[in-house]
């Protein structure tokens, strides 16, 4: 039997970990060791294999929720990883250099699964840095005629997550019942 | 990356507890456009103090007898003119920074020192205030950059209230209702328009339109309570609750009362909030919110209710109020033009929950209208739902059951 999964990816600290431990409702699984070299200046844990934490429903059928190691640029585990996936996550530090090149680099990777499903994109860290606006992300979007939703987003504000979810869902069927 | 850090000012902080220190690499990085980085105390071509740190004046001592040759910017709240320093004023903007590097750079390569700009001083400088005009960047950003500033965002609770997700029952108190449509009735229904001119809501956006084109902060005088307009942080304050705005929001203003709106520009630092930090509001929250309690379920008259409507992109929804159904509504509305009714017939929803989402997003200028005649003669394609809806649907209710 197939298992429904939802994927989150991004950069490095993008919130991958966190977002997933707001809306799992086990203890997700992580596999964060302390950060050495390269993102040590960052933060003091990074996630080294795979995020995953599991949403359960009412039925007793289980989402489950993996986020990609943020450090490993691209891997062959991502295109494993997505087969079957319900819809992408992605999630964007709006502190780094250029989020924008982080942007195109995780669309182009994940492309094909995008065509597939659909994308839904979070931006995170917007308290410590208000530029790029949220609007400017989709004036860039504009040029690959992309108009994914967009949200401003605390990776660890559970209601932010839900809604960047909900409008993935939203995005893959216009047609949900709400109630 | 060696060669790209290269071209960036070098520069070293001190005075900094691990937060500030951190605030002040990503205010660089960010709104300082990355025009410094933070390196260690032997590679810095400039040191960065914070000056209101208790010893600072050790650490400006030390500094200039070590490295005599460095350029040093101090940081503090208040003014401060020591020989061989220049002055940026806390907190923090990222133009004066920017100026401020500059100097510093132009004086390392041996340049002459320009002509300040914003708050960043050379010494020995005449006095000058600092222009409201020269402040470009936003005041959250300056927030983080100072704990006093940090605890004044933190009291704008308004602002930073996490959305609303408003279900039927809820909205139509929060919304309010309007006397004398039946919205049941298919003829009513269409004649049932508001004209933001006439209310609250045309004259803040006429108001936000002239303070973003003039780059200055502007009270909107209405007779009414103080409303205050911040274009470079993206801001507004109003010196009255929710509730009364909602009330207010609704009423029709006449032409020509006595009570005529009139702008005039306020000084910053003479503005007195009071303890009111908590009237603070992003611009866009506000007045998307504006616009439900002034449609309260109406649609603008500036949309022609025949014609399809479309969304230029998804509304910010973690940050605005989400009114029933928003999600499915801009979900469609982003996917092709439909009308009003189209909507609300595809949707199986109010046709009140549609004019009001189409309200709040016209208001922030998300909402096109098709002038194409085939999009007018096309019928949008039926809103089927997808083969895994039933799992979609559930992740949904889980989520909203929260
Ligand atoms: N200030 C602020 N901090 C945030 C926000 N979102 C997440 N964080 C914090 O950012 C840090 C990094 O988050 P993680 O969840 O570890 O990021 P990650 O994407 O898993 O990182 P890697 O595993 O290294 O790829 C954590 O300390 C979060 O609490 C935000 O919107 N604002
Ligand atoms: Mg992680």
């Amino acid at each position: 039997m197939s298992q429904y999964k939802i994927i989150f990816t991004g950069p490095v600290g993008a919130g991958k970990t966190t977002a997933i431990q707001s809306i799992s409702d086990v203890e997700p699984i992580k596999t964060d060791a302390a950060a050495s070299d390269m993102t040590k200046k960052r933060k003091s844990a990074t996630t080294v294999a795979m995020d995953y934490g599991i949403m359960k429903l009412e039925d007793g059928e289980k989402i489950h929720l993996y986020g990609t190691p943020g450090q490993e640029r691209f891997d062959f585990m991502w295109d494993i990883l997505t087969v079957g996936g319900l819809g992408l996550i992605l999630l964007l530090d709006n502190t780094r250099a250029d989020p924008f090149q982080d942007m195109q680099f995780f669309l182009d990777s994940f492309a094909g699964f995008i065509t597939e499903t659909s994308v839904a994109i979070g931006v995170t860290q917007m308290d410590l840095s208000s530029k790029p606006s949220i609007d400017d992300y989709h004036k860039q979007l504009q040029k690959s005629d992309m108009k994914p939703a967009v949200f401003a987003v605390d990776a660890r504000e559970q209601k932010d997550i839900s809604l960047l979810v909900q409008a993935l869902l939203f995005t893959l069927d216009p047609g949900l019942e709400d109630e | 990356m060696k060669s790209k850090d290269k071209k960036l000012i070098q520069v070293a902080l001190y005075g900094m507890d691990e937060r500030t220190y951190k605030t002040m690499e990503m205010f660089l990085k960010g709104p300082c456009k990355g025009i410094a980085v933070v390196v260690d105390e032997q590679n810095a071509e400039i040191d960065l103090i914070d000056a209101d740190y208790i010893k600072a004046r050790d650490v400006l001592d030390e500094r200039q007898s070590q490295t005599p040759e460095r350029p040093i910017i101090l940081l503090s709240l208040q003014e401060l003119s020591l020989s061989g320093t220049i002055y940026v004023k806390k907190p923090v903007q990222s133009p004066d920074l920017i100026t401020a590097l500059k100097q510093g750079n132009e004086i390392l390569h041996g340049g002459k020192v320009k002509k300040r700009a914003g708050s960043a001083k050379q010494d020995a400088e005449p006095k000058v205030e600092p222009k409201l005009e020269d402040k470009t960047e936003s005041t959250v950003e300056e927030g983080e950059a100072d704990k006093k500033e940090l605890y004044k965002e933190q009291q704008k609770t308004r602002k930073h209230r996490t959305a609303r997700d408003l279900t039927e029952v809820g909205f139509s108190s929060y919304m309010g209702h309007v006397d004398g449509v039946d919205f049941s009735d298919p003829e009513q229904v269409l004649l049932a328009s508001y004209n933001p001119k006439n209310h609250f809501l045309g004259y803040v956006k006429t108001a936000i339109k002239v303070a973003k084109e003039k780059s200055r902060i502007l009270q909107l005088n209405s007779g009414w309570k103080s409303l205050v307009i911040f274009p470079h942080s993206n801001e507004i304050w109003l010196d009255a609750g929710d509730k009364q705005l909602r009330i207010y929001a609704g009423l029709e203003i006449k032409k020509n009362s006595k009570n005529s709106m009139s702008l005039s520009p306020i000084d910053q630092d003479a503005f007195n909030f009071g303890e009111k930090m908590e009237n603070f509001d992003d611009i866009d929250a506000f007045i998307w919110k504006l616009a439900i309690w002034t449609s309260k379920g109406q649609y603008p008259v500036s949309i022609d209710i025949n014609r399809p409507v479309y969304l230029k992109q998804w509304p910010n929804f973690t940050r605005l109020v989400v009114t029933p159904h928003a999600m499915r509504i801009a979900a469609l509305l982003i996917d092709g033009p439909r009308t009003a009714m189209n909507l609300a017939d595809a949707l199986n929803i109010k046709p009140q929950y549609v004019f009001v989402f189409i309200s709040a997003a016209k208001t922030l200028g998300l909402l096109g209208q098709a002038k194409r005649n085939a999009d007018i003669l096309t019928v949008p394609p039926e809103v089927k739902p997808s083969k895994s809806k039933g799992i979609l649907s559930r992740i949904l209710g889980r989520l909203r059951g929260e």
